[in-house]
């Protein structure tokens, strides 16, 4: 039930501009204790750009925390009537996003658009 | 503002003669189990994947913050059982030791001064219940908060899919939308109803005993 050995593996959010699209890449594990800084990374690249693309490539885990956090981006997309997608996730994350249903609340795409 | 476990039991009012509604067979039990874990979800107490379910050790906000005893009796309980991993081990175990968290449940309501406690006799016998909402504000605007998540095509807030899900989960939206509503907006419903890993479970054990009950009833 815990899992104190993977929880220094600790989330990397940076984030830069390519043709027209904000892209905010995501490494490492996408669980409670990242849950919040992920979530305020997405939202603010969100609330300042129209075209946001989440790169999941280095995520390595996600949790239903780290779940809420895309969605609740997501929502912050619609608020603010901005582009959001979330690309490059591994087939293990697509399978977390498969089974909560993620495909039907946000654009879940298997390449960057840029 | 009022615990998930709350909102649940304030949907289980009903709001003209302070009764306990009915609701899908255990329904009401599992649900009130699945809102405690949304409860410690929300409180930043536990994490959960698609089976398994995480205690967080150093959480944010420090243990004695949440004044909460419901939760702090079932986190002390998670931490003594760690052999138990999954969301459906755990729903399981706390719905066999959730002692009175219903009444325990009331019982926070009346201290809020959201509801009142009456006993009456029926033909002078038989013993009524009932818990009259003082004011109609919070229960109302709990369902309004459902219906705009089911009604609307906006992305609802984390706490408002909880509350979709568990309320789908135990059949009380019939008490908040009327059927053609439910049946126009069933597929939105399924969607946010599917996204949290401790609704879906709790929908499995509902269906699970459903399915054994109609089995061990006579044909």
């Amino acid at each position: 039930m815990h899992r104190e050995d993977k929880r220094h593996e600790m989330i990397q959010v940076t984030q830069e501009n390519r043709s027209g699209w904000t892209v905010v890449s995501v490494s490492g594990r996408a669980d409670a204790s990242a849950a919040d800084d992920l979530e305020t990374a997405l939202c603010s690249a969100i609330e300042g750009n129209s075209k946001i693309a989440a790169d999941f490539a280095g995520v390595t885990y996600i949790s239903s925390a780290g779940l809420r956090s895309v969605v609740q981006a997501a929502r912050a997309a619609q608020v603010h009537k901005a582009e959001f997608v979330v690309c490059a996730a591994s087939p293990m994350v697509l399978k977390v996003f498969n089974m909560s249903g993620m495909q039907n609340i946000v654009r879940i795409e298997e390449q960057l658009p840029c | 503002m009022l615990s998930m476990l709350e909102e649940v039991v304030l949907l289980t009012i009903d709001d003209r003669n302070g009764k306990l509604r009915a609701t899908r067979e255990f329904g009401t039990a599992y649900a009130l189990v699945g809102a405690l874990f949304f409860d410690l979800v929300l409180a930043g107490r536990i994490d959960t994947d698609t089976e398994e379910i995480y205690v967080i050790d150093q959480p944010k906000q420090p243990p004695e913050s949440d004044g909460n005893l419901s939760l702090d009796r079932v986190l002390a309980h998670m931490k003594q059982h760690p052999e138990l991993k999954t969301v459906r081990d755990w729903i399981e175990e706390i719905y066999i030791e959730r002692g009175d968290l219903e009444g325990e449940t009331l019982q926070s309501l009346i201290d809020r001064g959201i509801l009142r406690h009456e006993n009456s006799k029926l033909l002078w016998i038989i013993n009524v219940e009932r818990f009259p909402l003082v004011s109609n504000e919070p229960q109302q605007h709990v369902n309004l908060r459902l219906a705009h998540a089911i009604l609307s095509d906006e992305i609802p807030p984390t706490r408002d899919i909880m509350l979709v899900s568990i309320a789908n989960a135990c059949g009380l939206l019939g008490y908040v939308l009327s059927d053609s509503a439910l049946e126009t907006r069933k597929t939105r419903i399924q969607w946010l109803s599917q996204m949290e890993t401790i609704s879906r479970k709790v929908t499995e054990a509902i269906l699970e005993l459903e399915q054994i009950a109609r089995t061990a009833l006579p044909q």
